[in-house]
């Protein structure tokens, strides 16, 4: 669908109106960026090249990650900046056309989070109707609920970190959930000498591994040390034994992912699950109310905006507050617009520190189909 | 000419010796006049059929391309190389040689690790610890790819390796790999062991039909004759034929089917009986018990009949 100059004319108009400047990224940019940030997956998807040094280049698969590089290039990390975009992304999606059009914007460096998530939401829907997707559903989200629940669990680290990474795809999340409580337990090989180890002490258990491992001849095998592979054996033996997570901290997870409503009600729904489980999860949940006060209060009534405990963004530098803008319509279908907090992006850049990050992608050839 | 059918079938090697043997015992020769320089050849027996001499992986990509009808490659390449093989390509048939796994292959030492869901934890670990993603060193990207996120890992890197892949977690430049191996006789040489769930396919060479191609009614004539001759030579292979004086009654027509999966297949009273390979001498102790005075079993060259089991979803998938 061509769409209208005056559409572009009206959505930089609303950007600059607001204070964004408008960028032009490179449409080149390295892969490996990609690649590191995204994962192979991103890799079929990819327009790739090699350059004249040998190097893998792309043409760019979106916009964020261009611009956040360019944030980077242009002055010194955790300095406020807004922009705004409009070009061309490059994706290879059999079928169809590699080149969609997409624009958005982006809020760095501003530390009052609640507020930008709020502006940057405000901001997606005044461009939506721009476009002429005069109306749409709004779905929303916040995975740093999620991760101050894993903390108020007290599970393992590593199981924090394996659930965070997982969070977003509520099927993958679930089996992992499962093994993690004990779920197909092994009786394997391994078993007995397991179960010898059991309750002794853990950093002697992985001491015995490690010197086993070291009586073999092996120090470092395929890039992970002896003591690496000794202490993930032995959290194998913990989970096998039952004395791993109980299953009572996995069925809290569970009820908490089932939870979603309209935002007004979420607020409630999640401070009684916080006071029924007996877990402080007050920082989080204050930061969600206030950013839903910050909503109203900017002309986005909180009963319209559809909120779900599971709902986020598998990409591990996404940290908190998503959302989706979709077609009425079109239920089920794909969002005309996606955003959310990406506080890890700039850093993973190369930024000394973490750099307040949100912003939104509208893609231009779904608006207003069917609508 | 230029509507002939067009097989293509590996130009060197032991593949392209069992295809030949593949088409012989099907009653079909092919011919490359002036020997291993000659890129084009005939199949003696059946009119209308060029033969082209290719490469392993140019025929999945002239398969993919359809500038070929048919051609000999194993699933691994059909897989790995076209994309959206089920949209391009038919599986006509195994051909029973040329087997190997596509496997994930990981260090011996990782005693933490036997499935793939262990290997999804040790992926998401490593990066954690050690700030880059766990490295892949393989030549099957596609495969690949698509088997760890069937299995929801991200957290990795593909290292594209053109040869002697098994070494490369030994030499650092992998953490692990994914390669194919007919014995696992090489990945146990280096230290490499194989997840549970770790076998991402079991390939054997297939004659392959290409869905993309031009089918005009003289290709499909030719291709139906291949077919007809390599199915009944299948059939053939599967059964033998067991002959007695004894008259067969339905009850017994019946207990032979049930007992023997044998059928009858001229029908009448008389007795010839078609009746599969590891069961025809136990029917033959049968058919004496029941007062048979000779039996005699023999195996048969070709079974023809309406049906064609290979040409028919072929022709389906074509029609569409």
């Amino acid at each position: 669908m061509p769409l209208e100059p005056t559409i572009n004319a009206a959505l930089s108009d609303l950007f600059e109106k607001n204070g964004h400047e408008t960028v032009e990224p490179p449409v080149l940019q390295p892969a490996d960026v990609f690649l590191d940030l995204a994962g192979e997956d991103i890799r079929r998807r990819l327009f790739l090249t090699t350059g004249e040094d040998g190097r893998d280049i792309c043409l760019r698969p979106d916009f964020t990650i261009p611009v956040s590089r360019l944030y980077l290039q242009r002055g010194k990390a955790g300095r406020a900046a807004k922009y705004s975009y409009n070009g061309l992304i490059f994706r290879q999606r059999p079928g169809h056309s590699g080149e969609i059009p997409q624009a958005g914007a982006e809020i760095l460096g501003m530390t009052e989070r609640e507020q930008a998530d709020a502006q940057i939401l405000i901001l997606a829907q005044e461009a939506a109707k721009a476009a002429g997707q005069k109306e749409a559903t709004i779905r929303i989200g916040d995975e740093a609920v999620f991760t101050a629940l894993l903390e108020a669990l007290g599970l393992p680290i590593v199981w924090r970190r394996r659930l965070r990474d997982l969070f977003g795809e509520r099927e993958r999340l679930d089996k992992a959930i499962a093994r993690m409580a004990g779920d197909g337990r092994r009786s394997d090989e391994n078993m007995g000498f397991l179960a010898a180890l059991e309750g002794a002490d853990p950093d002697a258990a992985v001491t015995v591994v490690e010197d086993l491992l070291s009586i073999a001849g092996i120090s470092t095998v395929g890039g992970r040390t002896a003591h690496e592979i000794s202490e993930r054996f032995l959290e194998q033996a913990a989970l096998a034994s039952g004395v791993g997570v109980s299953q009572g901290a996995a069925d809290t997870l569970t009820r908490f992912l089932n939870i979603s409503g309209p935002a007004d009600q979420a607020v409630e729904k999640l401070s009684e699950f916080a006071l029924s489980e007996k877990l402080n999860l007050s920082v989080p949940l204050e930061r969600f109310e206030r950013r839903i006060d910050l909503l109203r209060a900017g002309g986005i009534e909180p009963k319209n905006l559809s909120y779900a405990a599971d709902f986020g963004r598998r990409l591990d530098y996404y940290t908190g507050f998503v959302f989706e803008l979709h077609n009425p319509h079109d239920s089920g279908g794909q969002p005309v617009i996606g955003g959310g907090r990406y506080d890890l992006l700039v850093r993973l850049l190369g930024a000394e520190k973490d750099v307040p990050a949100v912003g939104f992608s509208m893609w231009l050839d779904r608006m207003n189909e069917k609508g | 000419m230029s509507d002939d059918l067009i097989i293509a079938i590996p130009s060197k090697g032991r593949l392209q010796e069992k295809t030949h043997n593949f088409f012989a015992r099907a009653g079909l020769t092919v011919e490359r006049p002036g020997g291993n320089r000659n890129y084009q050849g005939r199949l003696k027996g059946v009119s209308s059929v060029a033969i082209a001499f290719l490469s392993a992986s140019e025929i999945t990509r002239e398969l993919a391309a359809g500038s070929v009808h048919v051609g000999v490659t194993g699933v691994d390449l059909v897989q790995e190389n076209i994309s959206e093989p089920t949209e391009k390509t038919h599986l006509i048939a195994p051909l029973g040689f040329g087997h190997a796994d596509v496997v994930v292959a990981l260090p011996k030492a990782w005693i933490d690790v036997s499935t793939m869901a262990d290997l999804g934890d040790v992926a998401s670990d490593f990066r954690a610890k050690h700030g880059r993603r766990l490295r892949v060193a393989t030549k099957y990207v596609t495969l690949t790819r698509s088997f760890f996120a069937a299995h929801g890992i991200s957290d990795y890197r593909i290292v594209e390796s053109s040869g002697a892949t098994e070494g490369a977690p030994a030499a650092g430049s992998a953490e692990l790999i994914v390669d194919i191996t007919s014995t696992g006789a090489t990945l146990s040489a280096n230290n490499l062991k194989i997840p549970e769930d770790g076998i991402i396919l079991n390939s054997q060479a297939h004659l392959v039909a290409s869905l993309t191609a031009p089918w005009g009614q003289k290709a499909l004539d030719s291709i139906e004759q291949i077919l007809d001759r390599v199915a009944a030579e299948a059939k053939a292979h599967a059964v033998r034929e067991v002959r007695s004086d004894l008259p067969i009654s339905s009850l017994q027509q019946e207990e032979i089917a049930s007992t023997f999966a044998a059928t009858r297949p001229f029908g009448g009273d008389g007795g010839i009986i078609h009746c599969p390979v590891d069961n025809a001498p136990a029917l033959a102790s049968w058919l004496r018990q029941n007062g048979a005075a000779t039996v005699s079993i023999s195996a048969l060259s070709y079974i023809f009949e309406t049906e064609n089991p290979l040409f028919q979803p072929l022709a389906d998938k074509l029609a569409v």
